[in-house]
C-alpha cells in the first residue's frame, strides 16, 4: 500500500509520455471503466472499449444452463431418496445468486484496446489480468462464435502468438466489430511483422 | 455458405473437394462399426445391427455435409482465410508471412481417391493446425505453390529479393510429405526462417578458426564437462544422499522388530533401491564426455554442437535464434560446490524434426564461471554475474514467507532475468527478441498489498515471472518490456537485413534505450 503512489523515485519515467501515445482515433465518448484501476496503466492515454453488453444475457443464460444441469441433478438424486436436498438446494441458490452477480461484473471487467503496436487486454475480477501483445507476435487470428453468441450476434476474437502463455482473447464483440478488428490486426500484424 | 458479399476484388469462398464429407464420415463409419460390433451385434441382433448402421451412416453423413458446406477457404489480400465449425464457426486468418511451412500430405484413404491434405504449418497453433482435407492433388499443390509465392512477397518488406525465394518454392511442388519452404517470413518467435539468404549475423559470435575447407561447418570448442564432476553431482542430489538414511531405517526396523527377514523384504528393498537410483544413474550416462561447441554453419548462422552421453552418444544442433529462455539452476546440495545446471529452451517447427526440437541442456553441471562463458556465447552480452536484478519489498512476505528474499527480476536492453526459490535457486534469462507477449496480473491478496505479478511467455517451456512486485514497478516493467523488446526486434531485422545488399536504415525510434535504472525496492 505504500508502493502505490504514482511515482517512486525513477520508476516513472516521462519519456512514457510520448512513446505511449494514445493510438486508435481517440474517441472521447468510449467510456473508460475506472473501476479497473489496479492493472489499467497509462489510464490517460490508453482507450479502452468494453464489450457488448449483451455478452451479460449470454453469461447469464449459460449460467442458468449450469444450474438447470445440478437442478435436476438434485432433484434426480432427491428421487433416489438422498437425504440433503434441502441443503443443496439452499447451497445451489447462494451460488446462483454469488455467480450472478460475478458474471455480471465480469463481463464489465473486459476490456480491450489497440495502442501503435500491440493489442491490450484485461479481464478479471478476483485475478485481474492484463495481457500485451505486439502485433508483430501475432501468428494468426481466430473470430469464433458459439450457438448462444451467434442468437445474441456476437462473436469472438482471439489473437495466437507463438508463446501457449499468451492470453488475447477478447469475447462479446458485435461482429461487424470482430471482423474489422481482425482485418485491423492481420494488417498490422503484416506490416509490423519485422517489428516496423 | 456463400460467397461473403464482401469488400469489391475478394475472390470467392472455395469449398473443399466435394468427396471429401464421405472420406470423413467413412472414418466416422469406421469408429462407429468398431463401437458397435463389439457390444451390441450380439444383441441387437442382424437386423437391428444393420439398421443402427444405417441411422448411424445418415447421421454421420449429413454430419459431414453440413460441415463440408460450412468448410470454406480463400485468400485476401495477403491472409489465408480459413471458415469452419457447425456449431461454433470459426474463422481463421493467418498472415501469410506466418507460415511456416506448407505441407501436401496424402493418407490412404485420400491416396485411393486421388485426393490430397494441405496441412499448413503455423508456430502458434498447438492442435494440428487448419489442416485443408481435402483438395485434389493437383489443386492442392497449386494452392501450395500461390501461398508460398504470396508468402515470399509479403515476407519482403521491400519487394525485393522475393525472386529467388520464390522460385525453388514454386519448383518444389511435387506432392509428398515434404516439409515446405520455409517462407522468407520475417523472424517471428522461434523458427526464424534466415532471411534473404547469406546474411552473415554472426557479429557478436566469435568466429571459429578459418581453415580451408569451408564447405564443413566450423565447430569451436566451448566447453568439455568433467566426468568426475557428473558423478558427483549426482551423488549430490536428496535421492542419493538420503538413500543411506532410508535404508538404514528399513533394516533398523526389521532388526529391533521382530519380524523376520524374508526374500520378498529384501527384494522389495532392492527393487525400491534400483528405483531410487535409476534416475541419478541413467544422468551420469546421459551426460558422460558433456562437450559444447559453437559451429558457424555455411549460413553464417550460429548454432550449438552439444555431444554426450556413455552409451548412446547423442549430439545436438542447436541454433542460436531459436533459443528461447535460458535456465539456470542451483541445487541445493550443490550450493556449497558453487555448481549449477544450465538449460536452453528452444522451441519452433523443425523442417527435420517435424515438431519442437528437444529440450537443451547447456551444462549438466558446472562453476559460475562456466556458466558465465557459456550464456555469453549463447546470449552475447549477457552477464548472468552482473544482472541488474531488484528485489521485491517486505511487504510481499504476506504472500511469499519463504521466497521473498530471494525473488527478484531485472531487465536490461537485451533480456528480461526473474530469479526464485528458496532451496533450489532458479534464474531465467528470457532474450528480449523473443519475448512473445507480457502480461500482468494480480490476486485479491496482491491487490491489498499493492503487487502484481509480471509474467514474460515465450514461445517456449520457460518464460519469466516476476511475482509480487509493486505495482507501479509492475507497470514500468510491462511497458520496458513491450518497448525494449520492440527494439530488439527491430535491431535483429535490420541487421539481417543490411548485410545483402540495401540497408534500410531503420528509423530513430523515439524514446531512447533506457538505460538500467531499476531502482531499489
Amino acid at each position: 500500500m505504500g508502493g502505490r503512489a504514482a511515482t517512486v523515485d525513477g520508476w516513472e519515467d516521462p519519456r512514457r509520455s510520448h512513446r505511449l501515445t494514445p493510438v486508435t482515433d481517440p474517441s472521447p465518448s468510449a467510456p473508460t471503466h475506472t473501476r479497473i484501476s489496479p492493472l489499467d496503466p497509462w489510464p490517460d492515454t490508453v482507450v479502452w472499449h468494453p464489450v457488448s453488453r449483451r455478452l451479460v444475457v449470454v453469461e447469464l443464460i449459460r449460467l442458468g444452463l449450469t444450474l438447470l444441469f445440478w437442478l435436476v441433478a438434485i432433484l434426480v438424486a432427491d428421487r433416489f431418496g438422498w437425504p440433503f436436498t434441502g441443503p443443496a438446494l439452499a447451497l445451489l441458490a447462494v451460488f446462483a445468486v454469488l455467480r450472478g452477480i460475478t458474471v455480471v461484473r465480469a463481463v464489465f471487467a473486459w476490456g480491450y484496446a489497440e495502442r501503435e503496436r500491440d493489442l491490450l487486454v484485461r479481464h478479471g475480477l478476483l485475478i485481474r489480468r492484463l495481457s500485451i501483445v505486439p502485433y508483430a507476435r501475432m501468428q494468426f487470428v481466430d473470430v469464433t462464435a458459439g450457438p448462444l453468441e451467434r442468437v445474441f450476434n456476437l462473436a469472438t476474437v482471439q489473437l495466437h502468438t507463438a508463446a501457449a502463455a499468451s492470453d488475447a482473447r477478447i469475447p462479446g464483440l458485435p461482429p461487424e466489430e470482430a471482423a474489422r478488428l481482425r482485418d485491423r490486426l492481420a494488417a498490422l500484424g503484416e506490416n509490423l511483422g519485422e517489428g516496423l | 455458405m456463400t460467397p461473403r458479399p464482401g469488400l469489391a476484388g475478394v475472390e470467392p469462398r472455395r469449398r473443399l473437394h466435394p468427396l471429401s464429407p464421405l472420406l470423413h464420415s467413412a472414418k466416422m463409419l469406421a469408429a462407429l462399426v468398431a463401437v458397435i460390433s463389439f457390444q451390441g451385434a450380439a444383441q441387437l441382433g442382424w437386423r437391428g445391427f444393420l439398421g443402427t448402421l444405417v441411422v448411424g451412416m445418415c447421421v454421420v453423413t449429413a454430419y459431414s455435409v453440413v460441415t463440408w458446406l460450412v468448410t470454406g477457404y480463400h485468400v485476401v489480400g495477403r491472409e489465408l482465410r480459413i471458415y469452419d465449425g457447425v456449431l461454433v464457426r470459426r474463422t481463421r486468418a493467418i498472415p501469410l508471412e506466418r507460415l511456416q511451412a506448407v505441407d501436401v500430405v496424402r493418407p490412404l484413404m485420400a491416396r485411393l481417391t486421388g485426393l490430397a491434405e494441405l496441412r499448413l504449418e503455423v508456430v502458434g497453433g498447438r492442435s494440428a493446425e487448419a489442416p485443408l482435407a481435402f483438395l485434389t492433388v493437383a489443386d492442392a499443390a497449386a494452392l501450395r505453390r500461390r501461398l508460398l509465392t504470396l508468402a515470399a512477397q509479403a515476407g519482403a518488406p521491400a519487394g525485393a529479393t522475393v525472386s529467388e525465394e520464390a522460385g525453388p518454392a514454386g519448383a518444389e511442388a511435387p506432392p509428398g510429405p515434404s516439409p515446405g519452404e520455409t517462407p522468407a517470413g520475417p523472424p517471428p518467435p522461434a523458427p526464424e526462417a534466415p532471411p534473404m539468404g547469406p546474411a552473415p549475423t554472426a557479429a557478436a559470435h566469435p568466429s571459429p578458426p578459418v581453415t580451408p575447407q569451408t564447405a564443413v561447418p566450423q565447430e569451436q570448442h566451448l566447453h568439455t564437462v568433467d566426468n568426475r564432476d557428473v558423478v558427483i553431482g549426482q551423488i549430490l542430489t536428496p535421492q542419493v544422499i538420503f538413500l543411506p538414511l532410508a535404508m538404514a531405517a528399513v533394516v533398523a526396523q526389521y532388526l529391533l522388530g521382530a519380524e523376520a527377514w524374508s526374500f520378498v523384504v529384501l527384494a522389495s528393498m532392492v527393487a525400491a533401491v534400483i528405483g531410487v537410483l535409476q534416475q541419478p544413474i541413467r544422468r551420469v550416462f546421459s551426460d558422460w564426455n558433456f562437450r559444447v561447441a559453437l559451429q558457424v554453419s555455411a549460413d553464417h548462422h550460429p548454432s550449438l554442437r552439444v555431444r554426450h552421453g556413455l552409451t548412446e552418444t547423442r549430439s545436438q544442433t542447436v541454433p542460436l535464434r531459436r533459443v528461447q529462455a535460458v535456465g539456470m539452476t542451483w541445487p541445493w546440495l550443490w550450493r556449497r560446490r558453487g555448481w549449477l545446471r544450465c538449460q536452453l529452451d528452444v522451441a519452433g517447427y523443425s523442417p527435420t524434426n517435424q515438431g519442437q526440437l528437444p529440450h537443451g541442456r547447456l551444462l549438466p553441471v558446472g562453476n559460475l564461471a562456466t556458466a558465465q562463458h557459456l550464456v555469453a556465447t549463447v546470449l552475447p552480452t549477457v552477464d548472468i554475474t552482473t544482472l541488474p536484478l531488484t528485489g521485491v519489498p517486505k511487504r510481499a512476505r504476506w504472500l511469499a514467507p519463504w521466497r521473498q528474499p530471494v525473488l527478484a527480476a531485472g531487465l536490461t536492453d537485451q533480456v528480461f532475468a526473474a530469479r526464485d526459490g528458496r532451496i533450489t535457486r532458479r534464474l531465467v534469462v528470457v532474450p528480449l527478441v523473443r519475448v512473445q507477449s507480457v502480461r500482468l496480473s494480480q490476486g485479491p491478496l496482491q491487490r491489498l498489498l499493492g503487487l502484481a505479478t509480471v509474467h514474460v511467455d515465450t514461445a517456449g517451456a520457460l518464460s519469466g515471472t516476476a511475482p509480487h512486485r509493486p505495482l507501479d514497478q509492475a507497470r514500468w516493467l510491462a511497458a520496458e518490456l513491450t518497448h525494449r523488446s520492440r527494439l530488439a526486434r527491430q535491431a535483429e531485422h535490420s541487421e539481417a537485413q543490411s548485410v545483402p545488399a540495401s540497408p534500410p536504415a531503420p528509423p530513430a525510434d523515439p524514446g531512447p534505450p533506457a538505460t538500467d535504472a531499476t531502482p531499489a525496492n
